[in-house]
């Protein structure tokens, strides 16, 4: 037995019995007990398996998976500074470089007296805010060197600098093109509150939905919207809830997939933090749909403030009894539990992050069959992104068709877009689907700054094959994206000028893929390393002319071959700068790079 | 079974036919194809992590997996086509990318199934010019290495650890191309020892403690033969080079077990060369055992024999057969003493009663014996007593398996919290000795029982009669009259009820079957019974056979000491130390012959010591507790000690020339199993299953003829109590298994 704190006690107490499963607490309690320990230790290992029945083996397999999770103790002040593309673009790797000479220390180092540590960081979803960084878990966003010496100085004598009140980017004047629906609420005084959620018309579509509307209406109105995923994939969500088989005996789930963790993406912080209610009650009309009566929200484990925020709009809900027991007199019965991640790109998968909602390490699952036959602890399940389940109570509220009359057949609705790299006002834009991108990137964004020539596009997130600047003139939804030979994803794009250079994008999005591979398969776990590998060594002027149609060649043969989409997803933006900039390969031939820097940090320039 | 509904799918533009259900993989291979694959292993959960099977299936858009395809009619697979070989060869590509290709002084080299496969699959040269990972080798225990860089991450190690065994010692750690297999005690492993990881591993990542850095898997000869540790008679080949065993396995997946072995199985072999390994006969003189030559040795033992027979009678000495040694050994021990000295003092150290069993079950022994075959297909098992996972791990393994594969129901009663309690479906404490209780209970309803327990019985009961086909298990707690009453219970159950008593040792069984019993002939015949007295006397050609039982091990043993029976002539047993009050030693006892591997507590007080060969060194059969027969081969070779068979056949020389009884004749144990197959009841079975390195069961005719009721006196009955770590006198002199902090726990 340990000695814990009362709060980690208690914590842990209450966290042993949330879950149907006890073993579902187990990353939870890393989560916990690293932040008032500074690290899991051999005794926390056994303390938590002996709580939740497990061995230590199970545990330490588990915490290994886990980038947050980690063995031995970082400094007082953990320094995350994120590298991935859009923070790169705007000079995340010389912030970086910055840091380590402030600090003097390396990558993953403490500093001799242990306050501070360093850690290069994968996209920590402060993208509309780049170059960003994370303090422990506080966000610190638009990051000028003066600005990051001024924080350390701060944190080194002990003073707390005050983290971003909300996302950047995601406040500012709305565009005429904008449509606002989902982010409405955005930027009214205290919009996480019920009360403020109430006052503007809350949780009047689940009464709705309650009182007025079977299960089954329920699907049939979200069919008619036209709805799609917006995690990514675009699956049509009425038709996924339909999939949930009637008749079974076992109970039913509604996950919320708040693992948002897509390079270039950064929609579902705001979404969650000025708007908590909206999803809650998004779920709560899901979970009457198929007739589940337990949800949980899992939360990427770096937006711990969020995940915060949720937990007490939760509160608020089953104190107005729009959660728990017999909600609003209807006999309907629905509960709601927020769980946090640890770090890992792969646990937004949905089986991955079912295996990671039960406690496991976070691989994909075998499918068939899919979740809502065989989800969560084998039972059916219904998993949807929080964008997707946010847009819910509008649906029913207003009707599906009138929801699906703001995009275009058979993409309804209005997207969330977040635009980020470089563009004159990156920021997080609600706009109909099948808005024109070129309009989107100029009008609306702003355009490329200091009047220079757009490159590439990354239309919605790092996973999608890059457009090149005589591609983007299509309408924003799925299908018109796809046709352009992209995707829409998950609504992350990313702005490259003319100076970018490609190889080194094509560098970072690999090195991202190989960090988050899972390693479960094969050709992803070696190919991504590999081709990390390859590119680095291609990016530094040590190529030969038989690597360009080498990386090419593996990355094709990745395509398809890999356990899950992640293995495409990084052949895919791999695939299109090879056939689109392949003479930015042959000129690195040439010795070292021939463009300037991908990023440059303001400020220093 | 059910009638299992037949498909039809093409493969490579062959029609095939398959049961429903049937995975592409295995509809593949069972026409002739190879889809090959490191991940998928028949038995353990499917992965589809290795990406080697994808296969082309017409109107997919992709390559799919065909170890998680699951055949359907009409499906159309090609496995050969120019995409599916490219595929593979990428796959290899990329595993090779962080190998570390150190083959030449691998221990899997030759046998690897990464080399196989790239062998057959992979590209004539790699592309990889970057830096590899590399991590130093672990040792997690005297028995598991690891080696990172040569892991290929197929998972076989940790399900098997955590499916297979319910050990769950084995996890992955990190994550991507650093990820890593871990033990789980930081830097070490704490767990059963049973080298399944080792085995299972298709490359040369967990090696053996015991085998590595030793040999080339081409420089040694392959000796199929069977486990000479616990009575579930595990099928095991035997690497040997010069005479020596250097590994102990089951690759071939063949046999009983397939490809299950404990840590005493699998490493438990060095005993044959322990330093304290008897090597010539001795001969007391004055006071002291002295290396003596054969002939001196055996004459004087025929001498002494002799002397006490023409002086005290027929039943002045007694025999005691071996629970280790092979069927024909003892069978010819007990025609010795029964032929020879025309006495019926011939027993055994029991382990379970299985005379207890043959005879409750009566007229029905023939077809109700379980094999270890049936208790893998089970519906639901009965286990009362014993603690399979320690003292019977296969039948531990069997029960696991049918709980995973065929979603087995396991009843367990038991006076203690058996690990098997785990995967229980209802398990029943009872107290220690209370076992024959609850069973009169169920069958009778009868006794004192505390409430609690008869409700927790009633619920047993009402489990088992909702299944049929029970396979009943029990260890020794259960013997004589409570196995009448397990089998009046039993035969009152839905469908057919089958019954496996758990005894101890290689051939406990065997020594039963081939009469080394004082009360029965070979094959459970009632000494007494004229029609057996008739039949074994016209085949030996023996004078008369005494009517009346003579005396059991325990008897023996304390007529010995108290100087009641004048000689006792013991092989490959231990008799003083299991059933004598060891302080007294020998005592009065005039002549002690024995046959032995080590100077035992018996042997080293012994007037006459023969060095015998272990059941690893010589040809036969042997019995393992289900009643399941199967071949030995001579693996190793020891100089110096000879096996039973030629030592009693060299007694039976020796005495012929003394004028007492006939000389045995036979050229070989097989000609000693050729009589058996005539003579003993369940044991005309057909020799080329045998032959081929299976398991032939035997079905015993047995007729109660109006005999009384059968019991046992307490004490008869002894379990060895072996845990997986001990094996009698065997594990004693293991090296290997005194070198693991499991077994000094």
């Amino acid at each position: 037995m340990m000695e814990l704190s009362t709060a980690l006690s208690a914590k842990f107490e209450k966290l042993q019995t949330s879950y149907p499963v006890k073993r579902s607490a187990l990353i939870p309690m890393l989560m916990y007990a690293q932040d008032e320990f500074g690290c899991v230790s051999d005794e926390m290992i056994a303390e938590i398996g002996r709580r939740l029945d497990l061995n230590n083996v199970q545990v330490e397999e588990t915490l290994a998976y886990y980038s947050m999770l980690h063995r031995k103790p970082w400094g007082k002040h953990h320094v995350q500074i994120c590298t991935n593309v859009a923070c790169m673009l705007k000079g995340g790797n010389e912030l970086l470089e910055r840091a380590k000479k402030r600090l003097e220390i390396g990558q993953k180092e403490v500093t001799a007296d242990g306050v501070f540590s360093l850690e290069e960081v994968e996209c920590i979803g402060a993208c509309t805010g780049a170059p960003a960084m994370q303090v422990n878990y506080d966000f610190y966003e638009n990051l000028t060197p003066l600005k990051f010496d001024r924080i350390i100085e701060d944190l080194d004598v002990g003073k707390h600098p005050a983290p971003e009140p909300v996302i950047s980017g995601a406040l500012h004047e709305r565009h005429e093109l904008e449509t606002p629906l989902i982010s409405r609420r955005w930027g009214m005084k205290d919009s996480h509150k019920i009360d403020v959620y109430l006052m503007q018309g809350g949780y009047k579509a689940l009464e709705k939905a309650l009182k007025e509307m079977t299960p089954e209406s329920i699907i049939e109105e979200v069919k008619k919207s036209n709805l799609r995923g917006r995690g990514g994939a675009g699956f049509p969500t009425g038709m996924k809830w339909s999939f949930v088989p009637k008749d079974t005996p076992k109970p039913k789930y509604v996950i919320c997939n708040a693992d948002e963790s897509e390079p270039g993406t950064c929609k579902d912080r705001p979404l969650m933090e000025m708007d908590p209610h909206q999803l809650i009650e998004g779920m709560v009309i899901a979970g009457r749909a198929i007739s589940s009566h337990q949800g949980f929200i899992y939360i990427r484990g770096e937006y711990r403030y969020v995940l915060d925020i949720v937990d007490g709009a939760l509160g608020e809900a089953y104190a107005r009894g729009y959660l728990g027991k017999n909600i609003l007199g209807t006999g309907f019965d629905f509960d709601l539990l927020a769980h946090t991640g640890a770090g890992a790109y792969e646990c937004g998968e949905e089986s991955a992050l079912m295996e990671s909602l039960e406690g496991k390490r976070g691989y994909p699952r075998i499918k068939p069959p899919f979740p809502a036959v065989v989800g969560l602890y084998g039972c059916p399940t219904i998993i949807n992104n929080v964008e997707t389940l946010s847009a819910v109570p509008s649906i029913i509220r207003e009707g599906g068709d009138a929801y699906a009359s703001r995009g275009t057949p058979k993409n309804g609705g209005t997207r969330m877009l977040c635009i980020a790299g470089h563009v004159n006002k990156p920021g997080i834009y609600e706009v109909r689907l099948g808005m024109n991108m070129k309009k989107f990137i100029y009008d609306v964004a702003g355009g490329i700054p200091d009047g220079k020539k757009l490159k590439a596009v990354i239309p919605g997130g790092s996973s999608c094959p890059l457009l090149a600047a005589d591609e983007i003139d299509i309408p924003m939804d799925y299908d018109s994206v796809a046709k352009a030979g992209s995707m829409l994803g998950s609504g992350g794009m990313v702005i490259m000028d003319e100076d970018t250079c490609m190889v080194d994008m094509a560098r970072r999005i690999m090195h991202f893929y190989a960090h988050e591979s899972c390693g479960w398969c094969i050709p992803c776990r070696e190919g991504t390393t590999w081709l990390r590998k390859t590119l680095e060594r291609f990016h530094a002027g040590m190529g030969r002319v038989e690597d360009i149609d080498m990386i090419a060649d593996l990355a094709k043969n990745m395509l398809g071959r890999t356990f899950c989409p992640l293995g495409d997803a990084a052949a895919m933006p791999t695939i299109s700068i090879m056939k689109k900039w392949r003479n930015e390969f042959e000129d690195h031939l040439r010795g070292r790079c021939p463009y300037k820097s991908a990023g440059v940090l303001v400020g220093s320039r | 079974m059910a009638e299992q509904k037949l498909i039809k799918l093409k493969i490579n533009e062959r029609e095939v036919q398959v049961p429903q259900g049937t995975l592409v993989i295995e509809a593949t291979r069972r026409m002739g194809t190879e889809v090959p694959s490191f991940c998928y292993y028949p038995g353990l959960s499917l992965q589809a992590a290795c990406r080697m099977c994808l296969v082309e299936v017409e109107k997919a858009p992709k390559l799919q997996t065909a170890c998680t395809l699951v055949a359907m009619e009409g499906m159309i697979v090609r496995t050969d086509t120019e995409q599916v070989r490219q595929a593979r060869k990428y796959m290899l590509e990329f595993l090779l990318t962080n190998h570390p290709l150190d083959c030449p002084v691998c221990d899997k080299g030759g046998e690897c199934e990464l080399q196989d496969m790239v062998f057959r699959y992979g590209a004539d040269s790699s592309r990889f010019v970057e830096e590899k990972i590399h991590r130093p080798e672990e040792k997690w225990s005297e028995l598991v290495y690891y080696d990172a860089p040569r892991c290929i991450l197929c998972f076989r190690c940790v399900r098997v650890c955590d499916e297979g065994m319910d050990v769950k010692a084995l996890g992955v750690g990190m994550r991507g191309a650093n990820s890593v297999i871990i033990p789980n005690r930081q830097d070490h492993l704490e767990c059963e020892e049973c080298g399944m990881c080792i085995d299972i591993c298709p490359v040369g990542a967990l090696t053996s403690g015991t085998y590595r850095y030793k040999t080339r898997p081409w420089e040694m000869a392959y000796v199929p033969t069977v486990c000479t540790h616990c009575s579930n008679g595990c099928k095991t080949t035997l690497s040997v080079r010069n005479h020596e065993i250097l590994r102990s396995n089951n690759r071939d997946l063949s046999g009983i077990n397939g490809d299950f072995l404990c840590v005493k199985g699998r490493f438990g072999f060095d005993f044959t060369r322990h330093a304290e390994r008897i090597r010539q006969p001795m001969v007391r003189k004055s006071g002291k055992l002295c290396p003596a030559s054969w002939e001196e040795a055996a004459q004087a033992a025929a001498t002494m024999l002799k002397g006490v027979y023409d002086s005290g009678g027929k039943d002045a000495i007694g025999f005691i057969g071996s629970n280790r040694a092979s069927n024909e050994e003892n069978y010819l021990l007990q025609k010795l003493a029964r032929t020879t000295f025309g006495t019926n003092n011939v027993d055994h150290h029991r382990t379970a009663d299985y005379t207890g069993l043959i005879t409750a079950l009566g007229e029905h022994a023939a077809d109700s014996l379980l094999t270890m075959k049936q208790l893998y297909e089970s519906k639901a098992v009965l286990l009362i007593g014993n603690d399979p996972t320690n003292q019977n791990p296969l039948v531990a393994w069997q029960i696991r398996s049918g709980i995973r594969h065929f979603g087995a129901k396991l009843f367990v009663i038991n006076a203690n919290e058996i690990k098997l309690k785990r995967k229980a479906t209802q398990f029943v404490k009872v107290s220690a000795g209370q076992e024959s209780a609850a069973l009169r209970w169920l069958a009778h309803e009868q006794g004192q029982l505390a409430p609690e327990l008869v409700e927790q019985l009633v619920q047993l009961k009402a489990g088992l009669e909702a299944v049929s086909d029970v396979a009943v298990v029990f260890g020794a707690e259960i013997s004589g009259a409570a196995i009448a009453m397990l089998v009046a219970f039993g035969s009152k159950l839905p469908g057919k009820t089958r019954y496996m008593a758990l005894g101890d040792y290689a051939n406990s069984r065997g020594a039963a079957d081939m009469g080394v019993l004082p009360d029965r002939l070979p094959g459970y015949a009632y000494v007494g019974s004229p029609h057996a007295h008739t039949s074994f006397e016209k085949l030996w050609g023996c004078g008369p056979i005494p009517p009346k039982p003579g005396l059991t091990t325990p008897q023996m043993v304390e007529a010995a000491q108290a100087g009641k029976l004048r000689a006792l002539y013991v092989m490959g047993a231990n008799p003083l130390a299991h059933f004598g009050t060891l302080s007294l030693g020998r005592d009065k006892l005039d002549t002690l012959i024995v046959h032995e591997m080590f100077l035992t507590e018996t042997a080293s007080v012994a007037d006459i010591v023969f060095p015998a060969t272990s059941a690893y060194e010589k040809d036969g059969t042997v019995t393992n507790t289900s009643g399941e027969i199967q071949m030995l081969r001579k693996g190793a070779e020891v100089m110096g000690p000879r096996s039973d068979f030629d030592l009693l056949r060299i007694l039976s020389h020796q005495l012929e020339k003394l004028g007492l009884g006939k000389a045995f004749h036979y050229k070989n144990p097989a000609a000693v199993f050729e009589e058996i197959r005539k003579t003993v009841s369940g044991y005309n079975v057909q020799p080329a299953g045998l032959l081929t390195g299976g398991a032939e069961p035997t079905r015993v005719e047995f007729s109660r003829n109006g005999y009384a009721p059968y019991d046992v006196p307490v004490g008869l009955i002894r379990p060895a109590k072996d845990t997986l770590f001990t094996s009698g006198t065997l594990g004693r002199f293991c090296t290997m298994m005194e070198s693991l902090p499991e077994a000094k726990a």
